[in-house]
């Protein structure tokens, strides 16, 4: 039994692939890499693993993460040749870790911020986006309508919100570059950030990226230790 | 990090990747169906070929990659040092909205080529009520949807598949229609389409058996409804034939099967096991059309497999043919497929199977890793009916059946049905109630303590008269009977275990009248498309007051068509065509249908 945590990138040619089909691709790839999966028990097998917060149709990803159990031990270096041969355009490991110990399942559940760099097509000078940046983070609270969502309800963002910056980015675009907060105990939406300064956060018009996911803050007692964690927080820049 | 994935992405779409296109994307529902790098799919450079083909599915992405004859022709193309070929399937709804608003030409998956710049457009006719779709097809493309309005430089546009038994509807439509099988021909018609000249192909197209080129035919309609005769104008043969491959064992097949992202309708390794059918049933058009029944060996499909599950990595395998079960080394195939690829946690299907103990102790040795229903097809209610059908199932074999599937655990079943047959009376109708209640009564004692459990799917299909076939000349029943004959088992069959289903009677009507149409019927489809008509088989879309309204404008109307009795001395438009199926042997068969019993 060994236990791996992979990190990938999502890349351009999978941006239009959803969360669910993705992970459909994986279990395909190691299938067609034959590797000693693990598998879970009952009526319908599939491979043991988990993913990481799901990315929004249309991003990209530069540090996203997924776990897998096989019933014999590989080196990283061996399970990753592996996997890279089966895995398409887009889909590629960046590292991969074994897990000290055996845990019956890695869930990811701790995670809680994740970093963006957003490109947004807008008229706006950056002096202007940078002076309604400081007016949004200056604010006591920022209670948007959640729609989509049943019943409809009222979030405040303000404390989603960690860090927000914004860079030139060639004519008529902008980077913005943001921490929120994420995962299960309520995040914001980089598409939220991009309306709240005023820019067109219509699908044309932007490019979300997700470049880290990590664990900051509180994390609940009983998970983990955090210095696992912290590893799949770095960025590669 | 971002602008990596950008100069990541140019590589894969052959440098025509363009912003227009993903701000698409992004306003649409599933943008997955049009995308272009699924695992085992094929990008060949364009300027090393002699002719480019871009294969047409007129359905949606999900429908059309679980279609094999596609990815069948696909790799017999890109398998060839000449040749290339790339997929295109129908824009859904919102998609077309979108290419319309930005004014981008409908265009391949793996290169995004627009379908006006290929040799040679290769669309499949799978059903008659997809056939709107074709027209919108080209249409997006940048294509002329006539034939008579294409000139040089446009794409040759050629069509196959089960539809192509009766090409008429889609004759005016299409420069060539490959009547029969296509893995062979194929290449014949990319040498065709490599000539780069429109009049020398259609020379060369006649000449190739099976093809049959329409502008080289006309079409003398003989009063109204489905008659008429379709005669060649030059030296064009006058009856085509239909191509069929010999040996399926030596034909070529793809084990390297594209994987899509998408959830497709069957996403999971197809063997074909055989092709064609032995049986005899009247109304079945493709147990007619593709004769003689043909195997491929035990050995064969098991390296096939072998290959098709490390390529693709697909956890599941589907045995295809149309009575997978009359394989004569089924229970051999099933073991050792078993055996070899249980372990490995991929499960075997059989999508088709016979009601009769055997079959159903078969599908209990391979399908315990995921148990579904099971299907049935009785076709009719009383065993008068069923022999006029030449269906050859007794109540018996369906209760042994039934018996055998409830003591290996199965709880639902599923029952398919036709009304509205030939010779059909009242009695046969009330006879489908009777037959499924017997049938539910049997199941509760049988399933005992698990009698809860107990599902019964019914399907009422309206029966529609094919080409080809000993009920060609038979009349479908009017939609006001076929919906009377619907109401009466749904007010006989009530029984909260017993789940009835039917198909919309003035759909059927459309099917049989396109079915058994001919170039008139087309031009009824060009104004039906031209009126917005799309996905007809969709119940969303489907409109029958545009279609009413079609027909009113040609000056026809549906019920000739569908509705009309043939005659033995009738000339029907599909007459040219060959399919391998003497006129003498349909019309003994339509004759012994109808003694009296």
């Amino acid at each position: 039994m060994a236990q791996y945590i992979c990190r990938y990138r999502k890349g351009e040619p999978l941006r239009w692939i959803g969360h669910l089909d993705l992970k459909r691709t994986l279990e395909r790839a190691l299938r067609r890499a034959r590797l000693p999966l693990e598998l879970t028990q009952g009526h319908n097998p599939h491979p043991k693993m988990s993913f990481g917060p799901p990315l929004p149709l249309g991003a990209t990803g530069e540090a996203e993460v997924f776990s897998l159990h096989l019933t014999e031990p590989l080196t990283a270096e061996a399970l990753t040749e592996r996997l890279r041969a089966q895995l398409p355009a887009g889909f590629d490991i960046t590292d991969v870790w074994t897990v000290p110990g055996y845990k019956k399942r890695e869930t990811f559940g701790d995670i809680n911020v994740a970093d963006y760099r957003v490109v947004v097509a807008t008229e706006l000078s950056l002096a202007e986006i940078h002076a309604r940046g400081r007016d949004l983070l200056a604010r006591e609270e920022i209670i948007v309508e959640r729609g989509g969502e049943r019943p409809e309800r009222a979030v405040d963002l303000r404390p989603m919100i960690l860090t927000l910056w914004a860079e030139a980015r060639g004519e008529d675009e902008v980077e913005l570059i943001m921490k929120l907060r994420t995962g299960s105990h309520g995040g914001a939406r980089p598409q939220e950030v991009v309306t709240l300064l005023g820019l067109d956060p219509s699908d044309g018009a932007l490019r979300i990226c997700r470049t880290a996911l990590g664990v900051e803050g509180e994390v609940p007692p009983e998970r983990p230790k955090p210095g696992l964690h912290r590893r799949w927080t770095r960025t590669r820049r | 990090m971002c602008e990596e994935d950008a100069t990541a992405a140019a590589f894969l779409v052959g440098g025509k990747q363009d912003l227009a296109f993903d701000t698409l994307l992004a306003r649409v529902a599933k943008p997955a169906r049009y995308t272009n790098a699924e695992w085992n799919a094929v990008h060949k450079d364009h300027g090393r070929v002699r002719a480019c083909v871009a294969l047409a599915y007129p359905d949606v992405y999900e429908v059309g990659m679980s279609h094999l004859g596609l990815q069948i022709l696909y790799h017999v193309l890109n398998s060839h040092p000449d040749f290339l070929a790339e997929r295109v399937f129908s824009p859904w709804p919102d998609m077309e909205d979108q290419l319309r608003a930005a004014g981008l030409p409908l265009a391949t998956l793996e290169s995004r080529t627009p379908l006006r710049e290929f040799d040679a457009v290769g669309v499949t006719l799978p059903y008659e009520l997809t056939y709107t779709n074709v027209l919108n097809l080209l249409a997006l493309g940048g294509i002329p949807v006539r034939a008579a309005d294409r000139k040089q430089g446009d794409p040759l546009v050629i069509g196959g598949g089960i539809g192509a038994v009766n090409p008429e509807p889609m004759a005016e439509y299409f420069d060539a229609i490959l009547i029969g099988e296509g893995e062979e021909a194929i290449l014949e018609l990319a040498e065709a389409a490599a000539l780069k000249d429109r009049e020398a192909a259609l020379d060369r197209l006649t000449q190739i058996a099976g093809v049959y080129v329409p502008s080289r035919y006309e079409y003398a309609p003989q009063g109204v409804g489905p008659r008429g005769v379709v005669r060649p104008c030059g030296d064009a043969p006058p009856r085509i034939g239909r191509r069929i491959v010999d040996d399926l064992e030596r034909a070529p097949f793809p084990t390297r099967q594209i994987v899509p992202y998408l959830e497709t309708v069957h996403a999971r390794v197809t063997l074909e096991i055989m092709r064609g059918c032995a049986r005899g049933c009247r109304f079945c058009q493709a147990g007619s059309v593709y004769r003689p029944r043909r195997e491929r060996s035990v050995e064969t499909l098991l390296r096939q497999a072998e290959e098709a599950v490390v390529a693709t990595g697909f956890d599941e395998i589907s045995l295809l043919g149309f009575t997978s079960v009359d394989h004569p080394q089924i229970e051999e195939l099933v073991s050792r497929l078993g055996r070899r690829f249980g372990p490995e946690g991929v499960g075997v299907a059989l999508p088709s199977l016979r009601a009769d103990a055997f079959s159903v102790a078969l599908a209990g040795k391979i399908q315990e890793v995921r148990k579904s229903g099971l299907t049935f097809a009785p076709e009719a209610g009383t065993q008068r009916l069923r022999d006029v059908l030449r269906k050859e199932m007794t109540e018996d074999d369906l209760f042994a059946a039934a018996e055998a599937a409830f003591s290996s655990g199965w709880t639902r079943l599923k029952l398919y049905f036709m009304i509205g047959l030939p010779t059909e009376t009242e009695e046969d109708v009330a006879g489908i109630a009777d037959l499924v209640r017997r049938l539910a009564a049997f199941g509760r004692g049988a399933l005992g303590p698990k009698r809860g459990r107990l599902q019964l799917g019914v399907s009422l299909a309206c029966f529609v008269p094919k080409p080809h076939t000993p009920f060609q000349w038979a009349p479908q029943d009017s939609s006001e009977n076929l919906e009377a004959k619907q109401r009466l088992l749904q007010q006989t069959l009530r029984d909260r275990q017993v789940k009835l289903s039917w198909t919309d009677p003035r759909v059927s009507a459309l099917e049989a009248a396109i079915s058994r149409g001919d170039r008139r019927v087309g031009r009824v489809i060009e104004l039906a498309w031209q009126r917005g008509a799309r996905f007809d088989a969709w119940g969303e879309h489907y409109d029958f007051p545009r279609w009413q309204q079609a027909f009113a404008d040609a000056e026809l109307n549906v019920q000739d068509y569908a509705n009309a009795a043939l005659l033995p001395g009738d000339p029907f438009p599909w007459d040219h065509v060959d399919c391998g199926m003497a006129v003498e042997v349909l019309k003994r068969e339509a004759a012994r249908a109808m003694e009296p019993r």
